[in-house]
């Protein structure tokens, strides 16, 4: 009998959780509808969108997480499911729970990008409409792909690099989690420091967009290199992780930090002329708000019809920092 | 047999057939949609492949911690060899078929080896093992430069996202519905490894090194060759399910792929009633297992319920399965 109590208040305990989860929810408890699939607008149906991010490992993704939340919230006349993912594996068993809950249309940022293109691929084969942010997909399985100008912000960030230091000196990269957009900046900035010989590549390594990893990574790195000039960190958490490394090293004189992103603290050093952030470069997470906002325009004005003006790719301008424009960029009040 | 007795023994079936009713009766038709059922079984394949090969090693009184790392150096291998062959003109079927011989090789290698230290090393199989969960991720980001490798063959995807139709079954925009070879995969496995436990000598054997390696010994049962069998098995296990995982993707993320894979799959060991002491299991409760775990990441989705709250619900169920377990020790 005793097993039975035990049982008995366990299951209790799960209901309670589900239930406070629910509330917790995006999106206040569930709606039941007989094998609901995509359909073309029909007058008083309620549309239904999905969305799928990465779990806010760092910053900037809790900023998407934070952007995608209000961004969905201004649009009621729609039903939200909002969930992040840790790695593929799990977005992908998110996204085909999504399909079975009958969603009209899935806005997509992509844990990783190629691991995530065959099941855009098959959702976007079964009619769903696709708005992907950020982090592209492999091939063009998108209905639209709205992302930041990441080829810009490796130039730009790469080109202030090589102005500060006088075109000589050693540097170090912080790369982000393997996907489209690490790519475009790498590439970029890599291609503006080769056409600069005075500027030498001493250290490179992966810090996963990540405040703990690219402590580690840096620590490394310090180890290894007796002079790094400047450090390329292309990403804001990355740069507050090297941060630490180079203060518990002793080492954060007569070097400084290149993030990307446009954290509100980096920001405010920025615009405080702290010499260890001479500049950043911006990256708002918000865009994953045009996105969700993309895809209810679509839905409203009928997926056909919109298609017809609505760009297949988006390309968000990206902005270098300074203390004289710092302000200009520092929002106290946002989450990130 | 006593209530209670029924209840440690079926504890995992009663709450699964539970959850279901629960979902039918809140979520009707959406939840028994074809293809939601479907997904319910296809998509922790791999986990479901893996967990039935540790159920028996974990019955032969082992631990595998290494299976997630594994699944990443397998699959990173099986992509690099489609690869190959695709480039030099190959057909892409039997270049899969080649690739998934070689994953199951590799995958079997490891298990080996981890087997011979394990038997013949005297180190217990946590640590060991820790050694390959650590060992084999690094291998795997070696082989990936750190990042994803894309596999050149869309006859990969094809396989992944191929099956059988299943009968009279139609999806949302009126196409057939595959049940996918993932899950007929995870489905054959499933059923080998409990006729391999429960109707084979190598089945009782594996039981008796699990609940006493001394008797088992004094038996004539050469233990080490027993221990050394498992890990093998699972390793090729492992390969195999690196194959299915790729295939979904048809890429593999060296740093993602298999993460978690060891925890998941020692989970629904567990839950289905497996003891972590040895001697003692079922692959029908492993099955169970799995099939609860995705339940409950299904019902996130359909409840709408922040995917932070997935870990504790897990934790939970977990919990439960162990409790009622040790209830049943206490009363024999």
């Amino acid at each position: 009998m005793n097993r039975f109590k035990t049982l008995f208040g366990i299951t209790l305990g799960i209901s309670l959780v589900m239930l406070v989860g629910c509330k917790a929810g995006t999106d206040g408890g569930a709606t039941a509808s007989g094998g609901a699939g995509p359909s073309a607008a029909t007058p008083g149906k309620k549309f239904k969108i999905g969305v799928s991010i990465p779990a806010a490992d760092h910053g900037w993704t809790a900023g998407v997480k934070y952007w995608a939340d209000y961004a969905s919230k201004q649009n009621p006349d729609i039903e939200w499911i909002i969930q992040d993912a840790k790695e593929p594996g799990d977005q992908i068993t998110g996204l085909e729970n999504m399909k079975t809950q009958g969603v009209d249309a899935l806005v997509i940022l992509a844990t990783e990008s190629a691991p995530l293109t065959p099941i855009a691929e098959k959702l976007h084969n079964a009619g769903i409409l696709i708005v992907n942010v950020d982090r592209g997909f492999t091939l063009p399985v998108a209905d639209v792909f709205v992302e930041g100008d990441n080829k810009a912000f490796g130039r730009k960030s790469a080109e202030y690099i090589v102005k500060k230091l006088g075109g000589k000196g050693k540097i170090a990269i912080l790369e982000g989690v393997p996907c489209t957009v690490n790519t475009d900046r790498v590439n970029a900035a890599k291609a503006v420091f080769s056409a600069n010989p005075g500027i030498q590549i001493v250290a490179e390594d992966s810090g996963k967009w990540n405040r703990e990893k690219a402590e580690s990574v840096m620590q490394n790195m310090l180890v290894a290199n007796p002079q790094i000039d400047a450090i390329w960190a292309s990403d804001d958490d990355m740069a507050l992780g090297a941060e630490s490394a180079l203060k518990a090293a002793g080492r954060n004189k007569n070097v400084w930090i290149l993030g990307g992103g446009g954290m509100k603290d980096i920001v405010k050093r920025v615009m405080d002329k702290d010499p260890l952030y001479p500049a950043d470069i911006t990256y708002p997470p918000s865009m994953i708000g045009f996105g969700i906002q993309t895809a209810a325009g679509i839905l409203r004005a009928g997926k056909d019809n919109a298609k017809k003006y609505i760009p297949r790719h988006v390309m968000i301008d990206l902005d270098l920092i300074l203390p004289e424009n710092a302000k200009d960029y520092y929002f106290p009040d946002s989450v990130y | 047999m006593k209530k209670s007795n029924l209840l440690a023994e079926y504890g995992a079936l009663v709450a699964l057939i539970l959850l279901f009713v629960i979902n039918v009766a809140t979520r009707g038709g959406n939840f028994l949609q074809i293809e939601n059922l479907r997904n319910l079984v296809s998509q922790n394949a791999a986990v479901g492949v893996i967990a039935v090969g540790m159920t028996l090693v974990i019955i032969a009184g082992g631990i595998d911690l290494s299976v997630g790392s594994l699944t990443a150096m397998c699959g990173a291998v099986s992509i690099l060899v489609i690869n190959k062959f695709a480039a030099s003109g190959m057909n892409p079927n039997l270049a899969i078929m080649l690739a998934s011989l070689g994953a199951i090789a590799i995958g079997a290698l490891a298990g080996l080896f981890n087997g011979i230290v394990v038997a013949y090393g005297r180190v217990a199989a946590f640590v060991v093992t820790l050694g390959g969960l650590a060992g084999f991720r690094s291998i795997a980001l070696v082989l990936g430069n750190g990042g994803e490798i894309r596999s050149q063959s869309p006859a990969l995807q094809d396989f992944g996202f191929g099956g059988m139709a299943i009968p009279f079954a139609k999806d949302a925009g009126g196409g057939p519905v595959l049940f996918y070879w993932s899950a007929i995969v995870f489905v054959a496995i499933a059923l080998i490894g409990g006729f391999l436990l429960n109707r084979t000598r190598f089945g009782r054997y594996i039981i008796a090194v699990g609940a006493n390696p001394r008797a088992s010994e004094y038996s004539a049962i050469n233990i080490q060759t027993v221990r050394l069998a498992v890990y093998t098995l699972l390793g090729a296990l492992v390969g195999l399910a690196s194959v299915l995982v790729a295939a979904r993707m048809n890429s593999v993320g060296t740093g993602s792929v298999g993460l978690y894979y060891e925890l998941d799959a020692i989970a629904a060991v567990v839950i289905g009633g497996t003891s972590l002491r040895g001697g003692k299991g079922r692959i029908w409760g492993t099955v169970v297992g799995v099939l609860l775990l995705t339940l409950i990441s299904n019902m996130i989705t359909a409840y709408h319920i922040d995917t932070n709250w997935q870990g504790l619900v897990r934790g939970i169920v977990i919990l439960v399965a162990v409790l009622i377990q040790r209830g049943k020790k206490e009363d024999e």
